[in-house]
């Protein structure tokens, strides 16, 4: 099996799940507990966030609160805006976009930026947005169906010096360990996921600049400093922590990857329209068939040994995906044939061509059919 | 004293001679649908009694026996001593608190020392006494207390009577193979036919690469739903996307769904013909779809010479929605997967075509082969 559906979730890392369930045989202790199997248990938890921490944050300004998945951590964010007007873009993940639609039963006014050409947002369309009544602001920094990347420093720069009092947020759950970037103090919550970087499925996490205010959507035993109730997923942190740390390894990987993207481009481009922009996420091709079902032949292609995306797995229930329509630069039946290809720092050249051409030909194939 | 569930049987008493068999049926498939669940069934004059189960699970257990096919009524109560102390202990598990009662006393055990009357006047009072804030009314009670002395010293005790689902008991009346899709019909249409006794066997189509996984496993979680009341235990799919192909590339567009349609019903008859089955069973209904008009069922009929049994025929969506949801049905039907037809649909589907345009077109193609190479790729899924 060719493994092209990393942004859907990756592989998990062997290593990292066998040194973190080691730990996690040997202490696994509720973190709360006030014995040393317990203290034992949240000095691991701790090291874990650290180390996360250090990743692409300073930690001696921002903390980081744990959580089930990227979609709490988001939802965690948005429930940050608790008056006037908040403003996101129409290229956000369905964990942004709905919360954002519920903040209306809030009496939250919710302004969705549309999207440039290439899937990204631009610091003028986003501003004319922001005004002194806006609380929250939410920008995706690599979107996870075409792979366009947004500025984040500048973004959340431009909005700060607009609005100061305003929560900037930004969506990592794609770019974190695989684009290099820096926290910068403009931003105040930063949501990730493990899984998209090697680790376990049900763990996540938000950055928080310390000085935030944050309140949490869950109660109870008042873990995470009261911001996020609920018995802390020892093994998933400790993976997550230790899956990362391989991962970021790999950073350096990205000039290679952008190559594989662009020969894949070169075998896909007489049969396919590309929808990902060129200075996007490497990790992600976005391709469209005209007048095929993207779905239909990503099935054909599972069945040929090859494992592809069509926009984005968590909507893909609906025909045609919101946010490439948003981009207004494609009809429905190019949007019908959207496959989405992403990489992870094991695809190898070989692979890459193997899947490309396979994927011409069941392309091709489609047509002949249908 | 235990806990035990009184079951009543439909219709059965009318059939005569056959009485044993389907008597024997019922009995089959009420154990059937307790499969898993400890318990005992036992047969009295015209009841079936289940006994010695789990009585935490008394509702479970009740839940399954109201879906079965043949079971007229129900009563939850209770197996008892028939000493007037040891009926009265059970009676006031089941009697109400407050509002009217009335007691109302069978004797099948004609020895028994007091007259029915007298056991229910007995009862009654001491059951006033107790609880103050009861009365009698003995024309329009709110609640009923029932009483049935047996031979042997045994009396049952209950408090209601619950409806079952009526009908015949399944395997009374045949076997048919219903053809399921993912949708709202086919499933009632399965229920329908199970009611009036038949074996229903079921088959569906799928069109692999072009639906997915979740249509196929939409009509699993349906078969799944309707197995309490047809006891069937698997689901058999055919895949028939070549054929798909094949209309789609050299017939008529218009006829698509047409074309496909007689494919299905020539497939689905060879199946029942080597597994015995009598009939065809669908969820047509007439004038529902482009394909359900009269010419369209005709052409489907002119493939067959097995009966098509379409119990739906005369219904409108709304009734057919309405009987799925109180089946259980609809909610699994309505999820969002595309069945067979989709992909390949035609935007004018023709809606009155005539049987020798229908024979020319298909005679484009490798009408056997095609069939053959079908029913090579059966499989039979254990719900």
């Amino acid at each position: 099996m060719i493994y092209l559906d990393n942004a859907a979730t990756t592989k998990p890392d062997a290593a990292a799940l066998s040194r973190a369930a080691q730990l996690y045989g040997e202490t696994y202790f509720n973190p709360s507990a006030r014995y040393g199997g317990g203290f034992a248990a949240h000095k691991l938890m701790e090291d874990a966030r650290q180390s996360l921490l250090c990743t692409i944050a300073d930690p001696a300004l921002f903390d980081l609160i744990f959580t089930s998945c990227g979609t709490e951590a988001d939802n965690t964010a948005v429930s940050m805006a608790k008056r006037g007007n908040a403003v996101t873009t129409a290229g956000e993940h369905a964990a942004v976009y709905e919360s954002f639609l519920q903040l209306r039963a809030r009496g939250v006014e919710p302004r969705f930026c549309p999207l440039s050409e290439d899937g990204s947002v631009s610091p003028e369309a986003l501003l004319a947005l922001v005004d002194e009544k806006t609380t929250l602001v939410s920008v995706v920094h690599a979107n996870n169906e075409t792979g366009a990347v947004n500025d984040i420093a500048a973004l959340a720069r431009a909005v700060k010096k607009k609005n100061p009092r305003c929560i900037f947020h930004s969506d990592g759950v794609q770019a974190f360990c695989k684009l290099p970037f820096r926290l910068p103090a403009e931003v105040d919550l930063y949501s990730v996921s493990a899984h998209k970087v090697g680790g376990l499925k049900g763990t996540g996490a938000l950055f928080r600049r310390k000085t935030c205010s944050l309140q949490p959507i869950l109660f109870g035993g008042g873990q995470e400093n009261g911001l996020r109730s609920g018995t802390e997923n020892v093994l998933g942190i400790l993976d997550f922590a230790f899956a990362a740390e391989n991962f970021s390894r790999l950073a350096e990987e990205t000039e290679r990857i952008a190559c594989l993207r662009e020969k894949m481009w070169a075998i896909l481009s007489e049969d396919f329209v590309r929808i990902s922009p060129m200075d996007g996420s490497p990790y992600i091709l976005t391709v469209a068939c005209r007048a095929a079902r993207g779905e239909v032949l990503q099935r054909m292609l599972f069945d040929r040994g090859v494992a592809v995306g069509t926009g984005s797995a968590c909507s893909s229930k609906k025909p045609v995906s919101r946010v490439l329509e948003a981009i207004g630069r494609y009809d429905r039946t190019t949007l019908e044939g959207v496959l989405r290809v992403s990489f992870s720092a094991e695809t190898s050249e070989e692979e890459t061509v193997q899947a490309a051409e396979l994927m011409r030909e069941a392309a091709r194939e489609y047509r002949k059919k249908v | 004293m235990e806990k035990v569930i009184i079951i009543r049987y439909a219709e059965i008493h009318l059939k005569g001679k056959n009485r044993g068999f389907f008597e024997h049926a019922l009995a089959t498939n009420l154990e059937k649908s307790l499969k898993g669940y400890r318990h005992e069934l036992h047969r009295l004059s015209g009841r079936y009694l289940i006994e010695k189960f789990d009585e935490t699970r008394a509702e479970e257990i009740a839940f399954r026996v109201s879906r079965v096919f043949g079971v007229r009524s129900y009563s939850v109560g209770y197996l008892t001593g028939s000493e007037l102390d040891e009926m009265y202990a059970a009676v006031r598990l089941v009697a109400p608190e407050t509002g009217s009662f009335k007691v109302e006393t069978h004797r099948g055990y004609k020895q028994y020392p007091m007259t029915s009357m007298e056991i229910s006047a007995a009862i009654g009072g001491r059951l006033l006494s107790e609880r103050k804030a009861l009365r009698v009314d003995v024309h329009t009670p709110e609640n009923y207390v029932y009483i049935d002395v047996r031979e042997r010293g045994n009396a049952l005790v209950f408090g209601s009577f619950e409806d079952g689902e009526g009908g015949m008991p399944v395997g009374t009346s045949g076997k048919g193979l219903l053809m399921i899709s993912g949708g709202i019909d086919s499933p009632v249409a399965g229920h329908m036919m199970a009611k009036r006794g038949l074996t229903v066997e079921l088959l569906h189509f799928h069109s692999y690469p072009y639906t997915n996984e979740g249509a196929k496993e939409k009509v699993v979680q349906l078969a799944r739903l309707l197995s309490p009341y047809t006891q069937v235990t698997e689901l058999t799919t055919v895949k028939v996307t070549h054929i798909q192909e094949e209309i789609h590339r050299k017939c008529a567009a218009e006829l698509n769904v047409t074309l496909l349609r007689r494919f299905m019903f020539r497939i689905a008859e060879r199946i029942a013909l080597r597994r015995g089955l009598s009939c065809l069973v669908t969820g047509e209904s007439l004038a529902q779809v482009a394909s359900q008009t009269m010419e369209g069922l005709t052409s489907s009929n002119a493939v067959v010479t097995l009966p098509v049994l379409r119990p739906l025929i005369g219904f409108d969506k709304e009734e057919i929605i309405e009987r799925a949801k109180k089946i259980g049905t609809f909610e699994t039907s309505i999820l969002p997967y595309e069945d067979c037809c989709t992909v390949f649909l035609p935007e004018h589907p023709a809606t009155r075509p005539k049987l020798d345009y229908i024979e020319r077109e298909e005679g484009k193609l490798e009408i056997e082969a095609l069939v053959d190479e079908a029913l090579g790729s059966v499989e039979r899924i254990t719900l």
